[in-house]
Protein backbone atom coordinates (compact mmCIF):
# COMPACT_ATOMS: atom_id res chain seq x y z
CA UNK A 1 0.00 0.00 0.00
CA UNK A 2 2.16 2.95 -0.90
CA UNK A 3 -0.18 5.52 -0.34
CA UNK A 4 -0.38 5.07 3.27
CA UNK A 5 1.24 8.53 4.71
CA UNK A 6 1.50 7.56 8.19
CA UNK A 7 1.76 3.46 9.30
CA UNK A 8 2.02 3.07 12.96
CA UNK A 9 3.99 -0.65 13.64
CA UNK A 10 3.74 -2.10 17.30
CA UNK A 11 3.93 1.15 18.74
CA UNK A 12 4.12 1.43 22.36
CA UNK A 13 5.53 3.74 25.30
CA UNK A 14 6.55 4.32 29.10
CA UNK A 15 6.97 6.67 31.19
CA UNK A 16 9.46 4.80 33.88
CA UNK A 17 7.60 1.63 34.61
CA UNK A 18 3.93 3.03 33.59
CA UNK A 19 2.93 1.66 30.48
CA UNK A 20 0.90 4.51 28.93
CA UNK A 21 0.86 3.16 24.87
CA UNK A 22 0.83 -0.63 24.47
CA UNK A 23 1.26 -2.06 21.02
CA UNK A 24 -0.69 0.39 18.88
CA UNK A 25 -1.23 -0.62 15.11
CA UNK A 26 -2.74 1.38 12.85
CA UNK A 27 -2.58 3.59 9.67
CA UNK A 28 -3.04 6.93 8.08
CA UNK A 29 -4.00 7.09 3.72
CA UNK A 30 -3.96 10.31 2.22
CA UNK A 31 -7.53 12.09 2.73
CA UNK A 32 -8.37 10.24 5.54
CA UNK A 33 -9.75 12.34 8.33
CA UNK A 34 -8.95 9.88 11.53
CA UNK A 35 -10.87 10.60 14.91
CA UNK A 36 -8.98 9.40 18.01
CA UNK A 37 -11.15 9.48 20.89
CA UNK A 38 -11.31 7.85 23.99
CA UNK A 39 -11.28 9.01 28.18
CA UNK A 40 -8.71 11.55 29.65
CA UNK A 41 -5.65 9.48 30.35
CA UNK A 42 -6.12 6.90 27.94
CA UNK A 43 -2.58 7.82 25.77
CA UNK A 44 -4.29 9.60 22.91
CA UNK A 45 -2.34 12.58 23.27
CA UNK A 46 0.98 10.75 24.25
CA UNK A 47 0.33 8.28 20.69
CA UNK A 48 -0.31 11.91 18.79
CA UNK A 49 3.09 13.29 20.31
CA UNK A 50 4.96 10.21 19.33
CA UNK A 51 3.41 10.62 15.84
CA UNK A 52 5.23 14.03 15.66
CA UNK A 53 7.93 12.07 17.31
CA UNK A 54 7.64 14.91 20.71
CA UNK A 55 8.08 12.03 22.48
CA UNK A 56 10.86 9.14 21.93
CA UNK A 57 8.58 5.80 21.75
CA UNK A 58 9.93 2.91 24.17
CA UNK A 59 9.64 0.53 21.06
CA UNK A 60 7.36 0.10 17.76
CA UNK A 61 8.12 2.19 14.95
CA UNK A 62 6.43 4.71 12.82
CA UNK A 63 6.80 4.67 8.91
CA UNK A 64 6.62 7.91 6.89
CA UNK A 65 5.57 6.78 3.06
CA UNK A 66 7.24 3.81 4.53
CA UNK A 67 10.50 5.04 5.89
CA UNK A 68 11.49 4.58 9.77
CA UNK A 69 11.50 8.48 11.19
CA UNK A 70 12.03 6.58 14.56
CA UNK A 71 15.81 5.92 13.48
CA UNK A 72 18.57 8.01 15.77
CA UNK A 73 19.76 9.47 12.39
CA UNK A 74 16.80 10.30 11.24
CA UNK A 75 17.00 14.05 10.91
CA UNK A 76 13.57 14.38 13.50
CA UNK A 77 13.35 18.73 12.42
CA UNK A 78 12.89 17.57 8.83
CA UNK A 79 9.84 14.51 9.14
CA UNK A 80 8.42 16.93 11.72
CA UNK A 81 8.31 20.04 8.94
CA UNK A 82 6.38 17.79 6.93
CA UNK A 83 3.81 16.56 9.89
CA UNK A 84 1.69 19.58 11.19
CA UNK A 85 0.49 19.62 14.76
CA UNK A 86 -1.93 21.60 16.77
CA UNK A 87 -1.88 21.84 20.38
CA UNK A 88 -4.30 22.44 22.91
CA UNK A 89 -2.56 25.45 24.49
CA UNK A 90 -1.81 26.84 21.03
CA UNK A 91 1.74 27.60 21.63
CA UNK A 92 1.64 30.29 19.45
CA UNK A 93 5.20 32.43 19.46
CA UNK A 94 4.79 35.05 21.80
CA UNK A 95 7.41 37.15 20.95
CA UNK A 96 5.76 37.72 17.54
CA UNK A 97 2.88 38.92 15.76
CA UNK A 98 -0.13 36.70 14.70
CA UNK A 99 1.40 37.13 10.80
CA UNK A 100 5.37 36.39 11.65
CA UNK A 101 3.87 33.34 13.37
CA UNK A 102 2.79 31.98 10.10
CA UNK A 103 5.71 33.01 8.11
CA UNK A 104 9.09 32.40 10.60
CA UNK A 105 8.62 28.72 9.76
CA UNK A 106 8.41 29.17 6.00
CA UNK A 107 11.27 31.39 6.57
CA UNK A 108 13.62 29.52 8.71
CA UNK A 109 12.54 25.88 7.53
CA UNK A 110 11.72 25.82 4.05
CA UNK A 111 14.16 28.81 3.23
CA UNK A 112 11.14 30.44 1.19
CA UNK A 113 11.93 34.33 0.75
CA UNK A 114 9.68 36.75 3.19
CA UNK A 115 7.49 38.00 0.41
CA UNK A 116 6.62 34.71 -0.42
CA UNK A 117 6.41 33.74 2.58
CA UNK A 118 3.84 36.52 3.80
CA UNK A 119 1.71 35.57 1.00
CA UNK A 120 1.64 32.34 1.62
CA UNK A 121 0.68 33.07 5.03
CA UNK A 122 -1.82 35.76 4.17
CA UNK A 123 -4.00 33.07 2.16
CA UNK A 124 -4.12 30.76 5.10
CA UNK A 125 -5.15 33.26 7.47
CA UNK A 126 -7.60 34.68 5.28
CA UNK A 127 -8.85 31.18 5.13
CA UNK A 128 -9.31 30.93 9.01
CA UNK A 129 -10.48 34.33 9.07
CA UNK A 130 -8.10 36.03 11.15
CA UNK A 131 -6.53 38.21 8.44
CA UNK A 132 -7.43 41.50 10.03
CA UNK A 133 -5.53 40.57 13.27
CA UNK A 134 -1.91 40.29 11.41
CA UNK A 135 -0.76 42.59 13.60
CA UNK A 136 -1.50 41.66 16.92
CA UNK A 137 0.12 39.29 19.52
CA UNK A 138 -0.67 36.40 20.55
CA UNK A 139 -1.71 38.07 24.30
CA UNK A 140 -4.34 40.44 22.64
CA UNK A 141 -6.34 37.77 20.94
CA UNK A 142 -9.08 35.11 22.26
CA UNK A 143 -8.45 31.34 22.57
CA UNK A 144 -10.36 30.86 19.53
CA UNK A 145 -8.61 33.16 17.72
CA UNK A 146 -5.43 32.00 18.75
CA UNK A 147 -5.95 28.75 17.64
CA UNK A 148 -6.84 29.58 13.96
CA UNK A 149 -3.92 31.28 13.60
CA UNK A 150 -2.19 27.84 15.16
CA UNK A 151 -3.97 26.04 12.12
CA UNK A 152 -3.13 28.99 9.85
CA UNK A 153 0.98 28.39 11.09
CA UNK A 154 0.24 24.41 10.46
CA UNK A 155 -1.07 24.96 6.99
CA UNK A 156 1.73 27.42 6.14
CA UNK A 157 4.57 24.83 6.01
CA UNK A 158 2.16 22.69 3.70
CA UNK A 159 1.95 19.74 5.71
CA UNK A 160 0.89 16.22 4.32
CA UNK A 161 -1.13 15.59 7.43
CA UNK A 162 -1.76 17.54 10.54
CA UNK A 163 -1.99 16.20 13.46
CA UNK A 164 -4.71 17.86 16.05
CA UNK A 165 -4.08 17.51 19.78
CA UNK A 166 -7.25 18.54 21.15
CA UNK A 167 -7.62 21.47 19.50
CA UNK A 168 -10.92 22.55 21.12
CA UNK A 169 -10.29 21.23 24.58
CA UNK A 170 -9.10 24.92 25.88
CA UNK A 171 -11.65 26.83 24.54
CA UNK A 172 -14.38 28.08 26.30
CA UNK A 173 -17.90 26.52 24.78
CA UNK A 174 -18.74 29.83 22.43
CA UNK A 175 -15.43 29.16 20.62
CA UNK A 176 -15.35 25.86 19.90
CA UNK A 177 -17.68 26.23 17.20
CA UNK A 178 -15.37 28.68 15.22
CA UNK A 179 -12.27 26.12 15.38
CA UNK A 180 -14.19 22.85 14.45
CA UNK A 181 -15.47 25.16 11.23
CA UNK A 182 -12.78 25.68 10.40
CA UNK A 183 -11.20 22.19 10.92
CA UNK A 184 -14.70 20.83 9.17
CA UNK A 185 -13.62 23.26 5.78
CA UNK A 186 -10.00 21.33 5.84
CA UNK A 187 -11.43 17.86 5.84
CA UNK A 188 -13.33 18.86 3.25
CA UNK A 189 -10.77 20.10 0.85
CA UNK A 190 -8.99 17.05 1.63
CA UNK A 191 -6.25 17.40 4.07
CA UNK A 192 -5.20 14.44 5.76
CA UNK A 193 -5.82 14.67 9.22
CA UNK A 194 -5.76 13.03 12.33
CA UNK A 195 -7.33 14.06 15.57
CA UNK A 196 -7.83 14.13 19.08
CA UNK A 197 -10.48 14.73 20.23
CA UNK A 198 -13.40 15.49 22.94
CA UNK A 199 -15.93 16.74 20.42
CA UNK A 200 -18.00 13.35 19.28
CA UNK A 201 -20.23 15.11 17.09
CA UNK A 202 -16.92 16.06 14.73
CA UNK A 203 -16.02 12.56 15.36
CA UNK A 204 -19.03 10.91 14.53
CA UNK A 205 -19.85 13.63 11.42
CA UNK A 206 -16.38 14.33 9.40
CA UNK A 207 -14.04 11.58 10.00
CA UNK A 208 -13.84 8.68 7.81
CA UNK A 209 -11.91 6.80 10.50
CA UNK A 210 -12.48 6.67 14.23
CA UNK A 211 -10.21 5.12 16.73
CA UNK A 212 -11.60 4.20 20.29
CA UNK A 213 -8.71 3.82 22.67
CA UNK A 214 -9.07 2.64 26.60
CA UNK A 215 -6.12 2.31 29.06
CA UNK A 216 -3.41 2.67 26.11
CA UNK A 217 -4.64 -0.28 23.56
CA UNK A 218 -6.85 0.80 20.53
CA UNK A 219 -9.95 -0.77 21.71
CA UNK A 220 -11.94 -0.46 18.32
CA UNK A 221 -11.66 1.25 15.58
CA UNK A 222 -13.68 1.63 11.95
CA UNK A 223 -15.90 3.99 10.53
CA UNK A 224 -17.41 6.63 12.37
CA UNK A 225 -21.03 4.86 11.42
CA UNK A 226 -19.76 1.38 13.00
CA UNK A 227 -18.13 2.82 15.84
CA UNK A 228 -20.93 5.17 16.92
CA UNK A 229 -23.65 3.13 15.51
CA UNK A 230 -22.93 -0.11 16.51
CA UNK A 231 -20.02 -0.75 19.38
CA UNK A 232 -19.02 -4.22 19.36
CA UNK A 233 -16.87 -3.75 22.76
CA UNK A 234 -18.80 -3.46 25.88
CA UNK A 235 -15.66 -0.15 26.82
CA UNK A 236 -16.93 1.33 23.91
CA UNK A 237 -20.46 1.21 24.51
CA UNK A 238 -19.98 2.22 27.72
CA UNK A 239 -17.61 5.27 27.12
CA UNK A 240 -20.23 6.15 24.43
CA UNK A 241 -23.14 6.26 26.74
CA UNK A 242 -21.42 7.96 29.24
CA UNK A 243 -20.72 10.63 26.08
CA UNK A 244 -23.61 10.87 24.42
CA UNK A 245 -25.81 11.09 27.44
CA UNK A 246 -24.52 14.71 28.26
CA UNK B 1 20.79 73.62 60.46
CA UNK B 2 24.46 74.80 61.08
CA UNK B 3 25.58 71.64 60.76
CA UNK B 4 23.89 71.34 57.29
CA UNK B 5 25.04 74.57 56.53
CA UNK B 6 28.88 73.54 57.19
CA UNK B 7 28.40 70.21 55.36
CA UNK B 8 27.16 72.71 52.10
CA UNK B 9 29.83 74.87 52.52
CA UNK B 10 33.03 72.02 52.67
CA UNK B 11 31.32 70.43 49.58
CA UNK B 12 31.66 73.02 48.11
CA UNK B 13 35.24 73.84 48.89
CA UNK B 14 35.69 70.24 47.99
CA UNK B 15 34.12 70.44 44.46
CA UNK B 16 35.85 73.87 43.74
CA UNK B 17 39.31 72.10 44.50
CA UNK B 18 38.55 68.38 43.28
CA UNK B 19 35.06 68.76 41.08
CA UNK B 20 37.05 67.52 37.66
CA UNK B 21 38.46 64.50 39.82
CA UNK B 22 35.27 64.06 40.98
CA UNK B 23 33.67 63.78 37.54
CA UNK B 24 36.25 62.01 35.60
CA UNK B 25 35.54 59.09 38.40
CA UNK B 26 31.71 59.16 37.89
CA UNK B 27 33.15 59.20 33.64
CA UNK B 28 35.05 56.02 34.42
CA UNK B 29 32.91 54.27 37.00
CA UNK B 30 30.00 54.51 34.28
CA UNK B 31 32.52 53.34 31.56
CA UNK B 32 33.72 50.73 33.37
CA UNK B 33 30.15 49.24 34.57
CA UNK B 34 28.72 49.65 31.61
CA UNK B 35 31.22 47.82 29.18
CA UNK B 36 32.00 45.18 31.73
CA UNK B 37 28.03 44.27 32.10
CA UNK B 38 27.57 43.93 27.99
CA UNK B 39 30.66 41.57 28.36
CA UNK B 40 29.26 40.16 31.25
CA UNK B 41 25.88 39.72 29.99
CA UNK B 42 27.88 38.17 26.58
CA UNK B 43 29.12 35.66 29.02
CA UNK B 44 26.10 34.62 30.86
CA UNK B 45 24.51 34.11 27.32
CA UNK B 46 27.11 31.94 26.33
CA UNK B 47 27.41 30.25 29.46
CA UNK B 48 23.28 30.21 29.64
CA UNK B 49 22.55 28.41 26.12
CA UNK B 50 25.62 25.92 26.64
CA UNK B 51 23.42 24.70 29.70
CA UNK B 52 20.28 23.99 28.40
CA UNK B 53 21.46 22.26 25.40
CA UNK B 54 18.69 19.40 25.71
CA UNK B 55 20.29 15.86 25.87
CA UNK B 56 18.59 12.73 26.15
CA UNK B 57 19.97 9.10 26.85
CA UNK B 58 19.65 8.20 22.41
CA UNK B 59 22.48 10.83 21.94
CA UNK B 60 25.93 9.38 20.74
CA UNK B 61 28.71 9.00 23.93
CA UNK B 62 30.23 11.41 22.60
CA UNK B 63 28.13 14.46 22.26
CA UNK B 64 27.13 13.55 25.72
CA UNK B 65 30.44 13.61 27.55
CA UNK B 66 30.99 17.18 25.65
CA UNK B 67 27.53 18.68 27.06
CA UNK B 68 28.62 17.14 30.75
CA UNK B 69 32.32 18.50 30.53
CA UNK B 70 30.69 21.77 29.49
CA UNK B 71 27.93 21.92 32.15
CA UNK B 72 30.96 21.13 34.65
CA UNK B 73 33.19 23.77 33.34
CA UNK B 74 30.23 26.09 33.62
CA UNK B 75 29.56 25.33 36.84
CA UNK B 76 32.92 26.07 37.94
CA UNK B 77 33.29 28.74 37.05
CA UNK B 78 29.83 30.42 38.27
CA UNK B 79 30.25 28.78 42.15
CA UNK B 80 34.11 30.27 41.56
CA UNK B 81 33.52 33.81 40.99
CA UNK B 82 29.95 33.85 42.36
CA UNK B 83 31.49 32.64 45.62
CA UNK B 84 34.45 34.51 46.47
CA UNK B 85 34.37 38.80 46.96
CA UNK B 86 35.13 41.26 43.47
CA UNK B 87 37.89 42.70 45.46
CA UNK B 88 40.18 39.29 45.66
CA UNK B 89 39.27 38.25 42.38
CA UNK B 90 40.86 41.76 41.36
CA UNK B 91 43.87 40.98 43.15
CA UNK B 92 44.34 37.85 42.02
CA UNK B 93 43.98 38.52 38.38
CA UNK B 94 46.00 41.55 38.57
CA UNK B 95 48.72 41.08 40.83
CA UNK B 96 48.39 37.09 41.12
CA UNK B 97 49.16 36.76 37.19
CA UNK B 98 52.14 38.51 36.84
CA UNK B 99 53.33 36.42 40.27
CA UNK B 100 52.62 33.26 39.21
CA UNK B 101 53.97 33.79 35.59
CA UNK B 102 57.23 35.49 36.66
CA UNK B 103 55.45 38.50 34.69
CA UNK B 104 55.32 36.61 31.23
CA UNK B 105 51.49 37.99 31.86
CA UNK B 106 50.91 41.55 33.55
CA UNK B 107 48.42 44.02 32.82
CA UNK B 108 50.01 47.26 31.32
CA UNK B 109 46.76 48.50 30.59
CA UNK B 110 44.49 49.28 34.31
CA UNK B 111 41.51 49.47 32.19
CA UNK B 112 41.97 46.28 30.71
CA UNK B 113 42.59 44.31 34.12
CA UNK B 114 39.51 46.16 35.67
CA UNK B 115 37.51 45.13 32.96
CA UNK B 116 38.29 41.46 32.73
CA UNK B 117 37.32 41.03 36.96
CA UNK B 118 34.43 42.94 36.55
CA UNK B 119 32.79 41.71 33.38
CA UNK B 120 33.91 37.58 34.69
CA UNK B 121 32.31 38.22 37.50
CA UNK B 122 28.62 39.84 36.08
CA UNK B 123 28.90 36.83 33.58
CA UNK B 124 29.05 34.50 36.74
CA UNK B 125 26.35 36.28 37.95
CA UNK B 126 24.21 36.36 34.37
CA UNK B 127 24.68 32.64 33.22
CA UNK B 128 22.40 31.79 36.32
CA UNK B 129 19.93 34.29 35.37
CA UNK B 130 20.11 33.49 31.50
CA UNK B 131 19.35 30.22 32.61
CA UNK B 132 16.91 30.89 34.69
CA UNK B 133 15.37 33.26 31.89
CA UNK B 134 15.16 30.19 29.27
CA UNK B 135 13.80 27.23 31.21
CA UNK B 136 10.88 30.14 32.44
CA UNK B 137 10.16 30.05 28.86
CA UNK B 138 6.74 27.97 28.43
CA UNK B 139 8.26 24.29 27.30
CA UNK B 140 5.05 24.77 24.72
CA UNK B 141 6.81 27.09 23.04
CA UNK B 142 9.90 25.04 22.18
CA UNK B 143 7.53 21.93 21.37
CA UNK B 144 5.43 24.39 18.90
CA UNK B 145 8.83 25.51 17.22
CA UNK B 146 9.69 21.80 16.99
CA UNK B 147 6.30 20.64 15.10
CA UNK B 148 7.05 23.40 12.17
CA UNK B 149 10.58 21.92 11.84
CA UNK B 150 13.02 23.90 13.30
CA UNK B 151 16.06 22.96 14.63
CA UNK B 152 17.15 23.54 18.55
CA UNK B 153 19.27 26.43 17.16
CA UNK B 154 16.25 27.97 15.49
CA UNK B 155 14.10 27.79 18.30
CA UNK B 156 16.64 29.44 20.28
CA UNK B 157 17.72 32.36 18.33
CA UNK B 158 13.77 33.10 17.04
CA UNK B 159 11.60 32.03 19.69
CA UNK B 160 13.22 31.53 22.99
CA UNK B 161 16.10 34.34 23.52
CA UNK B 162 14.07 36.88 22.35
CA UNK B 163 11.64 35.85 25.49
CA UNK B 164 14.33 35.07 27.64
CA UNK B 165 16.19 37.94 27.28
CA UNK B 166 13.32 40.25 27.87
CA UNK B 167 12.63 38.50 30.89
CA UNK B 168 16.48 38.49 32.19
CA UNK B 169 16.05 42.81 31.42
CA UNK B 170 15.44 43.48 35.21
CA UNK B 171 18.48 41.47 36.20
CA UNK B 172 20.61 42.87 33.62
CA UNK B 173 19.60 46.45 34.77
CA UNK B 174 20.40 44.85 38.31
CA UNK B 175 23.78 43.58 37.36
CA UNK B 176 24.53 47.10 35.73
CA UNK B 177 23.58 49.11 38.83
CA UNK B 178 25.45 46.93 40.99
CA UNK B 179 28.66 47.35 38.86
CA UNK B 180 28.23 50.83 39.19
CA UNK B 181 28.59 50.65 43.24
CA UNK B 182 30.82 47.68 43.21
CA UNK B 183 33.26 48.79 41.11
CA UNK B 184 34.44 50.38 43.69
CA UNK B 185 36.63 48.05 45.35
CA UNK B 186 38.92 48.63 41.78
CA UNK B 187 40.46 51.04 43.90
CA UNK B 188 42.54 47.89 45.36
CA UNK B 189 44.30 47.85 41.88
CA UNK B 190 44.53 51.84 41.70
CA UNK B 191 41.74 52.10 39.42
CA UNK B 192 40.69 55.78 39.30
CA UNK B 193 36.94 55.45 39.37
CA UNK B 194 34.20 57.46 41.57
CA UNK B 195 35.08 56.13 45.08
CA UNK B 196 39.05 56.35 44.49
CA UNK B 197 38.46 59.52 43.90
CA UNK B 198 37.03 60.44 47.20
CA UNK B 199 40.09 58.58 48.78
CA UNK B 200 42.26 60.95 47.09
CA UNK B 201 40.21 64.31 47.84
CA UNK B 202 40.13 62.93 51.50
CA UNK B 203 43.76 62.66 51.61
CA UNK B 204 44.04 65.83 50.18
CA UNK B 205 41.76 68.18 52.40
CA UNK B 206 40.64 66.07 55.50
CA UNK B 207 37.19 66.72 54.94
CA UNK B 208 35.84 63.03 54.96
CA UNK B 209 32.77 63.53 55.49
CA UNK B 210 31.57 66.42 52.89
CA UNK B 211 33.42 64.36 50.07
CA UNK B 212 31.44 60.89 51.33
CA UNK B 213 28.19 62.81 50.66
CA UNK B 214 29.23 63.99 47.17
CA UNK B 215 30.19 59.79 46.42
CA UNK B 216 26.77 59.07 48.07
CA UNK B 217 25.16 61.67 46.08
CA UNK B 218 27.00 60.95 42.76
CA UNK B 219 26.45 57.36 43.12
CA UNK B 220 22.72 57.79 43.79
CA UNK B 221 22.27 59.84 40.63
CA UNK B 222 23.72 57.27 38.49
CA UNK B 223 22.05 54.53 39.37
CA UNK B 224 18.78 56.16 39.25
CA UNK B 225 19.18 57.73 35.91
CA UNK B 226 20.37 53.94 35.43
CA UNK B 227 16.67 52.59 36.72
CA UNK B 228 14.97 55.26 34.57
CA UNK B 229 16.77 54.19 31.54
CA UNK B 230 16.21 50.23 32.14
CA UNK B 231 12.67 51.11 32.44
CA UNK B 232 12.25 52.90 29.57
CA UNK B 233 14.40 50.53 27.75
CA UNK B 234 11.71 47.32 29.01
CA UNK B 235 8.68 49.36 27.88
CA UNK B 236 9.99 49.57 24.32
CA UNK B 237 10.65 45.95 24.47
CA UNK B 238 7.40 45.29 25.28
CA UNK B 239 6.04 47.08 21.95
CA UNK B 240 2.45 48.15 21.52
CA UNK B 241 -0.14 47.26 23.44
CA UNK B 242 -2.52 48.48 20.42
CA UNK B 243 -3.06 46.65 17.12
CA UNK B 244 -4.52 47.58 14.09
CA UNK B 245 -7.12 45.47 12.47
CA UNK B 246 -5.46 45.43 9.09
CA UNK B 247 -9.16 45.74 6.41
CA UNK B 248 -9.15 45.69 2.95
CA UNK B 249 -12.79 46.47 2.96
CA UNK B 250 -13.91 49.25 5.01
CA UNK B 251 -17.50 48.01 5.46
CA UNK B 252 -16.48 44.65 6.99
CA UNK B 253 -16.65 45.51 10.75
CA UNK B 254 -15.32 42.85 13.05
CA UNK B 255 -15.68 42.58 17.12
CA UNK B 256 -13.35 44.26 18.72
CA UNK B 257 -12.90 47.38 16.45
CA UNK B 258 -15.07 49.84 18.68
CA UNK B 259 -12.84 51.72 20.30
CA UNK B 260 -12.95 52.48 24.00
CA UNK B 261 -16.63 54.71 24.87
CA UNK B 262 -14.07 56.96 26.64
CA UNK B 263 -12.32 58.11 23.30
CA UNK B 264 -14.69 57.44 21.00
CA UNK B 265 -14.91 56.91 17.15
CA UNK B 266 -15.45 60.54 15.43
CA UNK B 267 -18.12 59.13 14.43
CA UNK B 268 -19.64 59.08 18.10
CA UNK B 269 -22.27 61.81 18.88
CA UNK B 270 -20.27 62.33 22.18
CA UNK B 271 -16.86 62.80 20.53
CA UNK B 272 -15.49 66.38 20.02
CA UNK B 273 -15.06 66.11 16.67
CA UNK B 274 -18.47 65.40 15.54
CA UNK B 275 -20.05 68.07 17.64
CA UNK B 276 -17.25 70.86 16.17
CA UNK B 277 -18.41 69.46 12.68
CA UNK B 278 -21.79 69.35 13.79
CA UNK B 279 -21.75 73.06 15.36
CA UNK B 280 -19.47 74.25 11.74
CA UNK B 281 -22.68 72.13 9.68
CA UNK B 282 -25.45 74.43 11.30
CA UNK B 283 -23.41 77.11 11.14
CA UNK B 284 -22.22 77.11 7.54
CA UNK B 285 -24.83 74.52 6.21
CA UNK B 286 -23.72 70.95 4.31
CA UNK B 287 -21.56 71.63 1.67
CA UNK B 288 -22.93 69.86 -1.32
CA UNK B 289 -20.88 66.18 -1.93
CA UNK B 290 -20.11 65.71 1.42
CA UNK B 291 -22.17 63.10 3.74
Amino acid sequence: MNDMILEIRHLSKSFGTHEVLRDIDFSVAKGDVTSIIGASGSGKSTLLRCVNLLETPTSGDILYHGESVTDRKVNAAAYRSHVGMVFQSFNLFNNMSVLENCMVGQIKVLKKNKDEARENAMRYLEQVGMAPYINAKPRQISGGQKQRVAIARALAMHPEVLLFDEPTSALDPEMVGEVLSVMRDLAQGGMTMLVVTHEMAFARDVSNHVVYMNQGVICEEGAPADVFGNPQKQETKDFLSRFLSK
Amino acid sequence: MERLVQLGADMAKLWDRCGGDYLNGIKNTLILALVATIIGCLIGLVCGILQTIPHTKNDPPVKRFFLALIRAIVRVYVEVFRGTPMVLQAVFVYYGLPYFTNNAVKFDNIWLAAILVVSINTGAYMAESVRGGIISIDPGQTEGAKAIGMTHVQTMTCVILPQAIRNIMPQIGNNFIINVKDSSVMFIISFTEFFAVHRAAVGQTYLYFPSATIEMIGYLTMTLIASFILRWVEKKMDGNSDYELVQEDSLTMTAGTYRHPNTGTPFDEHSKEYRDRVQQELKHGRTRGER
